[in-house]
């Protein structure tokens, strides 16, 4: 009985000794952020808005906070925000920026990583835009 | 029997708070610490969480050693603008990424959470509004 108990434990963390731990990612595609005079419009977010990127942590971007375009990748504008902490988490944790095209919110650009998370449903965000506003 | 249990309470609190920071703490220093210099940003990293006080890996940024995850401890980096990866190493690695910007001050609690041996610690990038709340009462473990 000994025996088999020793040889389950054994079994067990041979089994799991090679695991990373590190089982959730964030989706990433390589991207290349344009900075220069593609966008200057800025928008406020007119209501919260909930999402959920790839790593399956819930977000809230909040109602009131100001987006500034900083550039554009080949999925849509990037904004960034200097009124709320965004960051994409999986088992690791990403800063990140918001991508938009055609007025919805279809991905994150995480500016350390130049890399592009996508969503899965993209989100339609409702905004008051501020165009040609000194950023 | 009463004494048995008061000496294992007391070998338990003991235990308990052997793993946390002792020095001064961020309130009574804050005015007294120098701004960063004008061409950099300031990154303040604390730990609140006393749980798993034991496990107290080392802190990197950007692969070099800057502190360790001490319970209810504190301490800060200066860096110029850029783009930069906080570590933390126990059974596994976790990190944070995220950028710095001169002037710009930003705030990074320790977390842990549940692992297989050890507890996991792993960094969070949060509103200045709440790191500067909850660090008050940190102490300070940097060199």
């Amino acid at each position: 009985m000994n025996k088999l108990i020793v040889i389950l434990i054994f079994l067990f963390t041979f089994s799991v000794g090679g695991c990373a731990f590190d089982v959730i990612h964030v989706k990433q595609i390589p991207v290349n952020l344009e900075s220069g005079n593609y966008c200057d419009n800025s928008f406020v977010l007119s209501t919260n808005a909930d999402v959920t990127p790839s790593g399956g942590y819930k977000r809230t971007l909040k109602q009131g906070t100001r987006w500034d375009c900083i550039g554009r990748v080949a999925q849509g504008n990037v904004y960034a925000t200097k009124d709320q902490i965004l960051t994409i988490e999986a088992s690791n944790v990403f800063e990140a920026y918001i991508v938009i095209s055609s007025k919805k919110l279809v991905g994150f650009y995480l500016p350390v990583e130049h890399t592009y998370s996508p969503l899965e449903n993209p989100i339609p965000l409702v905004m008051d835009e501020l165009k040609q506003q000194p950023k | 029997m009463k004494i048995a249990l008061n000496a294992f309470a007391a070998i338990f609190v003991a235990f308990f708070l052997a793993g946390c920071a002792t020095g001064p703490k961020f309130s009574e220093i804050s005015s007294s610490i120098d701004e960063p210099a004008a061409d950099k940003g300031r990154i303040n990293i604390y730990r609140t969480a006393v749980l798993g006080a034991a496990v107290q890996p080392e802190v990197k940024l950007n692969g070099e050693v800057v502190g360790k995850a001490v319970p209810n401890g504190f301490f800060y980096v200066d860096r110029g603008p850029g783009d930069y990866k906080i570590t933390t190493s126990t059974e596994v690695d976790r990190h944070l990424s995220l950028t710095l910007d001169k002037d710009q001050t930003r705030y990074v609690r320790l977390n842990i959470s549940m692992g297989f041996f050890v507890g996991h610690v792993y960094p969070e990038l949060v509103e200045n509004t709440v790191g500067k709340q909850e660090i008050q009462q940190c102490s300070y473990t940097g060199r």
